[in-house]
């Protein structure tokens, strides 16, 4: 893929003898919102660091529009970063502050006040361009760290945990308009964070990272359906592992007992000796009333949630599993005594067969 | 505060030897400096208070005046040498890895465990006409002049016909050199802490930007620092200003500052009053300086409340 606006190739980051990220290549593509997900530490802020030029990489290179940028200064790479803490100068008006990296490309006064307001106008801030930071709240100074680099027209966007620092309200307003804000400029997004629904709801592909390894990259759904193992499939939303007793190689067939004996075929092929589980999404799966029918199980706590329940039931081999109940099923459970014998419907065919 | 109020006891134990300690060391002797400076002398050994206004008045001679500017011109650019100096430690230290800050940081004080007197004795061996810093030019020059002979240019004299030493003692230069090394770590220290609490983000943000290093210390290093570099050069030039041994031995009794003055007035002079008025009227200079950096501390608080 030469087309690529950012490539990173074979990375890699050490601290010391630790290493931050391994082995790590990836092509971002113009034009789009690209997520780095990860839990705390896996070194995605690291890797976005790299991108900016803060840090250098240890081995590997990083190519920006096809250039080798690696020992590259952050001051020349057309590249652009709202920080987590969004670092908004507090001794500078906010169009002061979208002005400053406009003075540093030495355009002339006209020229930068055009963008200026260009730019306020994009976040919605027309009416701050004279307040001072401390005189605005936590989004505010968000949209003034977004457009300060936007005025820049860099070819990236690079945006660390932008809504961590929100309230839960406001940050799901934001996904919104930061998506909206997106496609209206244009240019590609690069963003860290370890909350996977705002991911799965912003992102166009995500890289999910483990301990600085790139586990999986693809877009959301395929995330979802089809995880590349189990820690993916456990990180990106709920997830029941059911431990595969027997497979014969190259039949690409497994067995699972604790689901009553279920015998189903698998895309891949795995080599003998290897422990597979089988995962199922809790919406995969239905509880109902004993009847005869179905795995049998015994009913735990029914947690409502107004449009649905996540009900646990406990196998006959003793594993507890969560589903996900509609909105049909649950005053039925509600009604239901906990203890009660339960029969469990699993979508098969909705099952994917992991290395555990 | 509450309770103390209540057990009146345990308040005037806890309360007494410390009040009685101001009052005994700094409340009385100031009062008796406040009265002498309103007395005349009359004899040797006695002075009269006569509520006179004439040792104030005398302040306005031309040699005290010269006498006040040459202590704040020197307390002044000495300050300004800190800064200069400082800014930049300060800065290495802040940035230096976590397991070296401690040991920087005690680099900075270690002169504090040598007392004043012995440091000051080992800059007037250093800076000597016949010191270490001229040792190392005199062998300078040797080197360059036998260069200039063996290159066939030794006739001209083109550095001298001799070595001639730079005379630092008796001279402005070196009491600058003396207030500098001795009040450094005043200047170091409140600048460190600023940089200590800045938010590396601003300074990557900048970069970020666009700009450059230096441009990033101007716009924005420099400003969100500069409560640090007032409170260090105030804390600098205090002192400075009332400095006595470093320009008593380092000076001459050439580059006299304001403490020498005064010193002589109560005991060569003897005119303790006089000294009185002086010492006082350093006292209102060092309060004004004070008043004026509170004031404008608070106007700014009220600026960001009013915002806030
Ligand atoms: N300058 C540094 N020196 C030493 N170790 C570092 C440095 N920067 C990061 N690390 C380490 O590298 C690892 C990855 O850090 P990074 O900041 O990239 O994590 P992250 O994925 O962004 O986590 P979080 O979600 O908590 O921000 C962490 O274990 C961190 O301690
Ligand atoms: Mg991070």
């Amino acid at each position: 893929m030469t087309d690529a606006i950012i490539s990173i190739r074979n990375v890699t980051k050490r601290f010391g003898s630790f290493t931050a990220v391994e082995d790590v290549t990836i092509d971002i593509q113009p034009g789009e919102i690209f997520a780095l997900l990860g839990p705390s530490g896996c070194g995605k802020s690291t890797l976005l660091r790299m991108i900016a030029g803060f840090e250098t990489p240890t081995e590997g290179d990083i190519l920006i529009d096809g250039k080798d940028v690696t020992d590259v200064a952050p001051n020349r790479r057309p590249v652009n970063m709202v920080f987590q803490s969004y670092a908004v100068f507090p001794h500078m008006s906010v169009a002061d502050n979208v002005a400053y990296g406009l003075k540093m490309d030495r355009l002339p006064g006209a020229e930068i006040k055009e963008k200026v307001a260009e730019a306020l106008e994009q976040v919605k801030l027309t009416d701050f361009a004279h307040r001072m930071p401390d005189q605005l709240s936590g989004g505010q100074r968000q949209r003034v760290a977004l457009a300060r680099a936007l005025a820049k027209r860099p070819r990236v966007l690079l945006l660390d945990e932008p809504l961590s620092a929100l309230d839960a309200k406001l940050r799901d307003a934001m996904r919104l308009e930061l998506v909206k804000l997106q496609e209206s400029v244009g240019v590609s997004f690069v963003m860290v964070t370890h909350d996977q629904s705002e991911a799965l709801a912003m992102a166009d592909r995500v890289a999910v990272l483990k301990d600085g390894r790139l586990m999986q990259l693809a877009d959301p759904m395929t995330l979802y359906k089809h995880p590349s193992d189990t820690f993916v499939a456990d990180f990106i939303g709920r997830v029941n592992f059911f431990e595969v007793e027997e497979f014969k190689p190259g039949s690409a067939e497994v067995r699972v007992q604790s689901l009553g004996a279920v015998t189903l075929p698998t895309p891949v092929e795995f080599a003998a000796g290897e422990k597979l589980v089988l995962a199922v999404r809790p919406e995969y799966m239905r509880v109902r009333p004993w009847d005869g029918t179905g795995v049998a199980a015994t009913l735990g706590d029914v947690g409502f949630q107004g449009d649905s329940s996540i009900v646990e039931v406990t196998l006959e081999s003793g594993q507890p599993v969560q589903v996900l109940s509609g909105i049909a099923d649950t005053p039925v459970l509600l009604g239901l005594e906990p203890g009660a014998k339960v029969g469990v419907d699993v979508d098969l065919g909705e099952g994917r067969v992991l290395r555990g | 505060m509450e309770s103390f109020r209540k057990n009146l006891s345990v308040f005037l134990a806890f309360f007494t030897p410390s009040a009685g300690w101001l009052f005994l060391f700094f409340i009385a002797p100031l009062g008796i400096i406040f009265v002498y400076s309103f007395s005349e002398t009359i004899s040797l050994t006695e002075v009269e208070l006569t509520w006179t206004f004439e040792n104030y008045g005398r302040l306005l001679e031309p040699e005290i005046q010269t006498l006040f500017w040459r202590s704040i011109w020197l307390a002044s650019i000495s300050t300004a040498v800190c800064l200069v100096v400082g800014y930049p430690v300060a800065l290495v230290i802040a940035t230096a890895p976590a397991k070296w800050k401690p040991w920087l940081l005690l680099i900075v004080i270690l002169p504090f465990w040598t007392n004043l007197l012995i440091r000051t004795y080992a800059l007037l061996n250093i800076l000597g006409t016949r010191g270490r810093v001229n040792e190392g030019l005199e062998w300078l020059w040797t080197k360059a002049d036998g260069f200039l002979t063996l290159i066939g240019l030794g006739a001209y004299d083109l550095i001298g016909e001799e070595f001639e030493p730079i005379v630092f003692l008796g001279r402005w230069s070196g009491v600058i050199i003396g207030l500098v090394y001795v009040h450094l770590p005043f200047t170091i220290l409140p600048i460190y802490a600023a940089l200590e609490r800045l938010d590396r983000s601003y300074l990557e943000a900048s970069l970020d930007l666009g700009a450059s290093q230096w441009r990033t210390f101007r716009s924005v290093l420099l400003p969100l620092t500069m409560a640090g570099v007032i409170t260090a050069a105030i804390i600098t030039f205090i002192p400075m200003l009332g400095s006595f041994l470093t320009p008593a031995l380092l000076g001459r009794g050439q580059v006299d500052m304001i403490a020498n003055v005064i010193e002589r007035q109560f005991k060569g002079a003897n005119d303790w009053p006089f000294g009185a008025a002086m010492s006082l009227f350093l006292l209102y200079v060092t309060f004004i300086i004070l008043a004026i950096q509170a004031f404008a501390a608070m106007r700014k608080q009220k600026r960001s409340e009013r915002r806030g």
